[in-house]
C-alpha cells in the first residue's frame, strides 16, 4: 500500500511536466499579448516599454528556454510574479485564495454528500415511485440549472424575498451560506444519481438477497450490506469532484464576491497572466491527483477485494 | 503667475503626452477646456476642495461611513496603490495628493502646492508647497519628496510603464532611456523643503495640468525603500492624501479612513469609506440590498430604478463623453467602394438603434458630443449621413450590390466588454439587414485579440468607440483618424484633404478658425465615409438618499469619480436618514 | 481514474466526467460496474431491452421530449412565428403577451422564436461536440485497451494528463486560441471532453478482450483491426451511447457557461446557453429573459437523463 502510494506520487511528476508543457504551448499560441496594458482603456505601450517588459519577464527568450526556466523555478515553488497583480507573487496569491475556495468547496461537498446520499438512497428504495421521481427531479434540477442562474435565484429568494443573507462578501459565516448552497447543488445531484444507480444494483445483488433471505430486516440490509457496497463508486466520484469544487468556481465566486482561487480559472486567461495560468493548472492537477490517491486508498478499506 | 497663452504646438505636445500614457479614455475630459480656463485666469484661480456644507434641513449623520463600489468601480482587486509607478494600478487615488488637482470642471488647481509660477516663456515652473503638507505618519511631505518620486518614476530600474508621461522634464527621456545615468541632470529639483523647481525641455504652458494628473502623484520614500514593491500594502503604506488605507484584504475589501494629517482634513466629512471588490457580474444586487450606498447601474437595471418611485431620485447621469461608431475598412471589399460605404451610412437608423441602449446612448451625428469644444450637430452635418433607406439603396445602383444583392461575407468585429456594446452592435446589424439586405456576422473578440488585429487594420468592419481623452477636437480627429500616423491607427482610410484640415487645425491659433478646419474635416470624413458615427455614450450613478455632497460642474451636472476627477470622496457626507 | 497507475488494483473504473465541470457541466456517466455485459444473442436482447424501455414511463417521457426537441430543431424555420433576427426597437424586454407568448428580448426580438431556433443551435452544439468527443475518445480508448502494453501505458498517461486539466480554463484557453463561434465551441468542448469516453471505452474493451467470443474470433483467424471493429466495439457501444446521451446536455450547459464569460456563440445566433448567460444580468428587471431558456435547458437535461438512465437500465440484463 505504501509502495502503491509512492509510485502514484512518482507518476505525478511526468504528468505535471506534460501538463505544464501543453499549457505552456497552447498559452503561447493564443493571440493577445501579456505585455498589453492591463487597464481596459489604456493605450498600447511604446515599443521600448514593451521590449523592457519582455526582458523583465524573460519573454524575449526562445520558448524552450522560457519553459526550462519556468520548470526550474516551479520546482522550488516559485511561479514568479503575476503579470496582472504585479507586486505580488503567484504563489502568494494562490496561498491566499486557495484556502478560501477549499473551505467553500468542503462545505459545499459536505452538504452535497449528505443530501445526495439521502436522495439517492430514497430514490433507490422507492424505485419508480414518488420518492424516486422527486429525488431524481430535484437532483437533476440541481445539475441542470447553470449555477450562475441558481446563484441569482438564491440571492433574490434569500436576500430580497426573505431577507436572511447578504448578497455576497466573505466576512462572516452568514455570507458563506448562499455560495455554499449554490455550489453544492450540482455535486449533490450527481451524487444522488450515482447513489441511486449503485444502490439499485447492490439491492439486487446476490449477497443482499441472501441477507434478506436470512431474514434480516430492511434497515440492516440497506445500511449494513447494501450501502457499504453501494458507496464504492460514489466514493470514487468524490476525488475529482472535490478537486473541481475545492479549487473554486469562477461563477459562484464572482457573483458572491468570494475571494477564492476559482476566479483565476477565467481571469488568468483573459488577462494573459502566464505565470498565473501555469500555477492554476498545476495546482489543480496536484490537488486532483492527491484527492484521487486519497480516494483510492480509502476505498481499499471499503472493498476488501481491492488489494494494492 | 503670468497668464501665459498656450501655443498650439504645446497643445500637440500635451496631446502626445496624454496619448503616450494612454490617459484613460473613459474619463479624461475637458483638459483642454481646463487649459483654456487657465489661459484666462491662471492656475491659481480657484482653491481646491472647499468644505462641503450640509444644505438646509440636512443633518449630518453620526456615522460618516460610506460604502461604495460595483458597476465598474473596483471590479477587480487593484494591482497596487502605487500611482507613482503605474497610473493604471487600479488602486485608490484618494490616498494621494498631488501638487495640483482637478476640479469638477477638470480645471487644474493648486493642491499640495499653494502657488505655481513660471518663468517668462513657461519653460521653468516653480511650485511653492504648503507648509502644512504632511505624510500620514505626521512627517512633512516636502518638495524633496516630489523630486525623489518623479525621479523614481523615471529611473529605468523602476520600470514604470508610463514614465513617458514626465518626458517634458529636461533630460527625463534621456535618463529613462539610459542615455544619461546621472539623475541630478534631470530637471526637477527641490530648491528647499518647500520649493520645487521643474525645468522643462522647452516652453510648456500646460505643465501644471500634467502635474495634476495621477501619474505625478508622490510616493513615500522610506516606505518604498523599506518594503519594495509591497509598500502599498495596508501594513506598510504611508500616504499624503485625504484618506489613509486602514485595511486592504485582497480580492475582498478596501477600507479607507480619514487622514488626520491631511492638510485639508478639516474639510473632509467622511470618516470611513468601505470599498468591497464587486465584479460586474454581481450587478446592482448589493446596492439594492443596502450593502453599499453608491454604485453605477448598468443597462439591466437602469429602467427599473428609474421607474420605481422609491429609487427614481437616486439615479443621476454623469459626464462620460464617448462616441460609438462604425469603421468600414476601405481596403476590404465591399467597403473599398465608397458607394457601399455611403449606403451603409444612410442605412443606420440611429434613433432606433440607440433605443436598445436603454438610456445609455443617444444618436450621434459627429465625433464630438454637444457641449464640448468642436461639437457639430447641425442640420448640415446631419444631412451627410442622414438615415434614409431609399437614398441608401439608391447608392447601390450601378454597384454589384444593386438592390441589396450579392453581398460577400461581411464580418462586423467588436471587442467583448461589459453590457451595452453587444446590443448596440446587434441593432446595427439588424438595421443593415433591414435596409440594405446586408447580412453581417458579428464577431466578438477578446479585448487583447481585438486590439491586436485593429492595429494591423486586419478587420473588415469594426464596431468601436472612442472615449474622449481631453476635450479638444485634436483628440477626436488627429489621435484617431490622422492618416500619417504610423502607429495606433484604427483604420486604413486615408484622405489627404482631411489630413490637411487636421494639420491646419493643429497649427492655427485662432479658435474660431480652428473649429472651422475641424468642421471641414468632419465633413470630409463623413462624405468619404471614413467612419459612420452611431451613438454618443451616456453614463449613470445611483446613490442612496442619505449620500450627499456631489459636486456639480458648470453645466449643472452632478459629477462622480472618474479617472481625472477623483475628488468625490472629499465632498461627500452622510445625512441622517429621514 | 485520474493519475492512477495502469494496472493498479483499482479497476473499478468509475467514470465521472465532472471535472471543473461542476462549474461548467456536470453529468454523471454510468458507473462501470453497471455497464452492459457483452451482447449475447443481440436480437432478443434488443427486443427485451425495447420492451423494458417501453415499460419505463419516465424514460419514454424523456424520449418523447428528445424527439420533440429534434423536430423543433429541424423545423425551426416552419415553427418559429418570426425570424430570430426580427427586431422591434419599440418593444424591448416586454413580458409575455398575446403578441409575444414568451415576451421580447433586449432588441425587441420574439423570445419564443429565438428559443425555437435556439433549440437547433443548442442541439447542434450538443451533437457537434459529442461527435468530436466520440471521434477522439473512442479510438484512443479502444486502441489503448485492445493493444495493451506500451501503447496502453502511453495512451493512458496521455489520457491522465488531459484528465487533470481544469476543464473550464482549458476550454477558455482553446476558445481564445480559436476565437468565438459555433464550430469553435464544438472543437473546444470536444477537445477537452473526450477523456471520459476514452477511459470508458478502454475499460470496456479491456473487459471484452478477455471474453470467450473474442478469443473465438481470434482463433478463427480474425485480424486485430477486424476483431476490434467487428466484435469488440459493437459490444462496447452501450456505455458509449449512454455517455453521449449525457454529454449532449453537458455541452449545452458548457456553452451557457462560455456565454456568461463572454467567449460563446457570436450574436445574433440564438442559443439557450447564450440567452441564459446574457439574461442572467436582467433577472431583477426582466425575469423572462433568463427563466424561459433556463427551463428549456433544465427540461432537456432531465429528458436526456431519464432517457439515458432508461436505456442503460433496459440494456443491463442484470437489472431484469
Amino acid at each position: 500500500m505504501f509502495h502503491y502510494a509512492i509510485s502514484r506520487l512518482l507518476w505525478l511528476v511526468p504528468t505535471l511536466l506534460a501538463m505544464a508543457l501543453v499549457t505552456f504551448l497552447v498559452m503561447h499560441a493564443t493571440p493577445g499579448s501579456p505585455l498589453d496594458p492591463v487597464a481596459e482603456g489604456a493605450n498600447p505601450l511604446s515599443p521600448e516599454t514593451q521590449k523592457n517588459l519582455a526582458e523583465h519577464y524573460g519573454l524575449d527568450r526562445p520558448l524552450w528556454q522560457q519553459f526550462a526556466i519556468f520548470v526550474g523555478n516551479a520546482v522550488q515553488g516559485d511561479f514568479g510574479h503575476s503579470y496582472v497583480y504585479k507586486t505580488r507573487t503567484v504563489r502568494e496569491i494562490i496561498l491566499e485564495t486557495f484556502p478560501v475556495s477549499l473551505l467553500l468547496g468542503s462545505m459545499a461537498l459536505a452538504i452535497a454528500v449528505v443530501g445526495g446520499l439521502t436522495l439517492g438512497i430514497l430514490a433507490a428504495l422507492y424505485q419508480n415511485r414518488g420518492w424516486d421521481y422527486l429525488s431524481v427531479s430535484l437532483a437533476t434540477v440541481g445539475v441542470a440549472v447553470p449555477n450562475f442562474v441558481l446563484a441569482v435565484f438564491l440571492i433574490i429568494l434569500f436576500s430580497f424575498v426573505v431577507p436572511l443573507f447578504p448578497t455576497g462578501g466573505w466576512d462572516s459565516p452568514r455570507t458563506w451560506v448562499l455560495p455554499t448552497l449554490t455550489l453544492a447543488m450540482a455535486p449533490m445531484g450527481i451524487i444522488a444519481r450515482f447513489t441511486r444507480a449503485s444502490m439499485l444494483e447492490v439491492i439486487r445483488a446476490d449477497y443482499t438477497l441472501t441477507a434478506r433471505a436470512k431474514g434480516l430486516g430492511e434497515g440492516p440490509v440497506v445500511f449494513k450490506h447494501a450501502l457499504r457496497n453501494a458507496l464504492i463508486p460514489v466514493v470514487t466520484l468524490l476525488g475529482p469532484m472535490f478537486a473541481a469544487v475545492g479549487t473554486g468556481s469562477f461563477f459562484v465566486e464572482s457573483i458572491f464576491r468570494v475571494p477564492g482561487m476559482g476566479q483565476f480559472f477565467v481571469l488568468s486567461m483573459t488577462g494573459r497572466d502566464y505565470p498565473m495560468i501555469m500555477a492554476v493548472v498545476l495546482t489543480y492537477g496536484v490537488f486532483l491527483a492527491v484527492m484521487n490517491l486519497v480516494v483510492d486508498l480509502t476505498y481499499g478499506a471499503l472493498d476488501p477485494r481491492i488489494r494494492y | 503667475m503670468a497668464n501665459l497663452p498656450i501655443p498650439g504646438a504645446q497643445i500637440d505636445l500635451l496631446a502626445e503626452r496624454l496619448a503616450a500614457v494612454g490617459v484613460d479614455r473613459r474619463d479624461f475630459l475637458r483638459i483642454a477646456a481646463a487649459l483654456a480656463a487657465m489661459g484666462a485666469a491662471g492656475f491659481d484661480a480657484r482653491p481646491a476642495a472647499a468644505a462641503p456644507k450640509p444644505g438646509a434641513g440636512e443633518k449630518l449623520a453620526k456615522q460618516q461611513h460610506l460604502r461604495y463600489g460595483g458597476g465598474g468601480w473596483y471590479s477587480q482587486d487593484p494591482a497596487s496603490h502605487d500611482y507613482n509607478k503605474d497610473l493604471y494600478c487600479g488602486g485608490t487615488q484618494q490616498l494621494w495628493a498631488g501638487l495640483m488637482s482637478f476640479t469638477a470642471d477638470l480645471e487644474a488647481v493648486p493642491y499640495v502646492a499653494e502657488k505655481v509660477s513660471a518663468n517668462k516663456d513657461g519653460s521653468v515652473w516653480t511650485y511653492t508647497i504648503r507648509k502644512d503638507s504632511k505624510w500620514s505618519d505626521g512627517s512633512p511631505c516636502t518638495a524633496r519628496d516630489f523630486e525623489w518620486s518623479w525621479k523614481r518614476q523615471l529611473d529605468p530600474a523602476t520600470a514604470a510603464p508610463y514614465a513617458s508621461f514626465l518626458y517634458d522634464i529636461k533630460n527625463a527621456e534621456a535618463y529613462n532611456k539610459k542615455q544619461i545615468t546621472d539623475p541630478s541632470q534631470v530637471g526637477v529639483r527641490a530648491r528647499d523643503d518647500w520649493t520645487l523647481e521643474v525645468t522643462l525641455e522647452g516652453p510648456r504652458g500646460y505643465f501644471p495640468v500634467l502635474s495634476a494628473y495621477s501619474a505625478a502623484l508622490p510616493a513615500h520614500r522610506p516606505s518604498v525603500e523599506k518594503h519594495g514593491d509591497r509598500w502599498t500594502e495596508a501594513a506598510n503604506i504611508v500616504c499624503n492624501g485625504p484618506f489613509v488605507l486602514e485595511s486592504w484584504e485582497h480580492n475582498r475589501v478596501i477600507v479607507l479612513r480619514k487622514n488626520k494629517h491631511f492638510f485639508g482634513a478639516k474639510d473632509i466629512t467622511l470618516e470611513k469609506v468601505t470599498i468591497p471588490i464587486i465584479p460586474i457580474a454581481s450587478g446592482i444586487l448589493p446596492y439594492e440590498n443596502n450593502e453599499i450606498d453608491l454604485t453605477r447601474p448598468q443597462t439591466a437595471d437602469l429602467k427599473r430604478l428609474q421607474s420605481d418611485p422609491r429609487t427614481a431620485k437616486e439615479v443621476f447621469r454623469f459626464p462620460y463623453p464617448g462616441t460609438w461608431y462604425l469603421l468600414p475598412q476601405v481596403t476590404k471589399a465591399p467597403f473599398d467602394n465608397v458607394k457601399v460605404r455611403r449606403a451603409v451610412a444612410h442605412a443606420i437608423d440611429r434613433e432606433n438603434v440607440v433605443r436598445v441602449a436603454q438610456g445609455f446612448a443617444i444618436p450621434a451625428h459627429s465625433m464630438i458630443p454637444p457641449g464640448f469644444p468642436g461639437a457639430l450637430d447641425d442640420a448640415r452635418i446631419r444631412a451627410i449621413q442622414k438615415f434614409d433607406p431609399e437614398a441608401a439603396l439608391a447608392q447601390l445602383k450601378g454597384t454589384p450590390f444593386e438592390g441589396g444583392r450579392n453581398w460577400p461575407r461581411i464580418v462586423l468585429s467588436l471587442r467583448d466588454e461589459a453590457l451595452g456594446s453587444k446590443p448596440l452592435a446587434e441593432a446595427v446589424q439588424a438595421v443593415l439587414l433591414e435596409h440594405l439586405n446586408m447580412k453581417t456576422e458579428l464577431e466578438v473578440l477578446e479585448p487583447r485579440v481585438f486590439r491586436d488585429r485593429l492595429w494591423k487594420q486586419d478587420l473588415q468592419f469594426v464596431w468601436i468607440r472612442w472615449f474622449m481623452d481631453y476635450p479638444d477636437p485634436h483628440n477626436e480627429y488627429f489621435d484617431t483618424f490622422y492618416g500619417k500616423r504610423t502607429t495606433g491607427r484604427r483604420q486604413a482610410w486615408v484622405n489627404d484633404a482631411f489630413d490637411k484640415e487636421l494639420e491646419a487645425g493643429r497649427d492655427t491659433r485662432d479658435t474660431r478658425k480652428r473649429l472651422a478646419h475641424y468642421a471641414k474635416a468632419e465633413e470630409i470624413l463623413q462624405t468619404d465615409v471614413g467612419y459612420v458615427p452611431v451613438a454618443w455614450v451616456v453614463r449613470y450613478a445611483v446613490a442612496k438618499p442619505y449620500v450627499r455632497g456631489f459636486e456639480r460642474n458648470r453645466q449643472g451636472e452632478l459629477v462622480a469619480d472618474g479617472n481625472i476627477y477623483v475628488d468625490m470622496l472629499s465632498h461627500l457626507y452622510i445625512v441622517e436618514k429621514a | 481514474m485520474a493519475l492512477s497507475t495502469p494496472g493498479s488494483g483499482t479497476s473499478v473504473a468509475v467514470e465521472s466526467r465532472t471535472l471543473a465541470g461542476v462549474d461548467a457541466v456536470p453529468a454523471p456517466g454510468p458507473p462501470a460496474a453497471e455497464l452492459a455485459a457483452p451482447a449475447r444473442g443481440s436480437s432478443s436482447l434488443g427486443r427485451d431491452a425495447w420492451r423494458r424501455l417501453r415499460r419505463n414511463r419516465l424514460a419514454m417521457a424523456g424520449g418523447i421530449v428528445i424527439a420533440l426537441l429534434c423536430v423543433v430543431a429541424v423545423f425551426a424555420d416552419l415553427l418559429a412565428p418570426l425570424p430570430y433576427t426580427k427586431t422591434d426597437f419599440g418593444r424591448l424586454n416586454e413580458l409575455p403577451s398575446r403578441d409575444f407568448p414568451l415576451g421580447t428580448d433586449a432588441l425587441g426580438r420574439d423570445l419564443l422564436s429565438r428559443m425555437i431556433y435556439g433549440a437547433r443551435v443548442s442541439m447542434l452544439v450538443g451533437l457537434g461536440a459529442q461527435l468530436i468527443v466520440v471521434a477522439i475518445g473512442v479510438p484512443i480508448g479502444a486502441l489503448s485497451g485492445y493493444l495493451g502494453g506500451r501503447v496502453d501505458v502511453l495512451l493512458t498517461r496521455f489520457i491522465d494528463v488531459m484528465y487533470a486539466f481544469p476543464r473550464l480554463l482549458f476550454v477558455i484557453l482553446v476558445m481564445s486560441m480559436l476565437g468565438a463561434g459555433l464550430v469553435n465551441i464544438f472543437i473546444a468542448i470536444g477537445l477537452t471532453g473526450w477523456v471520459g469516453i476514452a477511459r470508458q471505452t478502454r475499460a470496456q474493451v479491456l473487459t471484452l478482450k478477455g471474453t470467450e467470443f473474442v478469443d473465438a474470433a481470434r482463433a478463427l483467424g480474425g485480424g486485430s483491426a477486424r476483431i476490434l471493429t467487428r466484435h469488440v466495439l459493437p459490444n462496447a457501444l452501450t456505455p458509449i451511447v449512454v455517455a453521449v446521451s449525457f454529454g449532449i446536455p453537458e455541452a449545452i450547459f458548457t456553452e451557457a457557461a462560455l456565454s456568461f464569460i463572454g467567449v460563446g456563440i457570436n450574436p445574433p445566433t440564438p442559443s439557450w446557453g447564450q440567452m441564459v448567460g446574457e439574461g442572467q444580468q436582467y433577472i431583477r428587471s426582466y425575469w423572462h429573459l433568463c427563466v424561459f431558456p433556463s427551463i428549456a435547458i433544465a427540461v432537456t437535461m432531465l429528458a436526456f437523463t431519464f432517457f439515458g438512465d432508461g436505456v442503460r437500465d433496459a440494456l443491463d440484463p442484470k437489472l431484469k
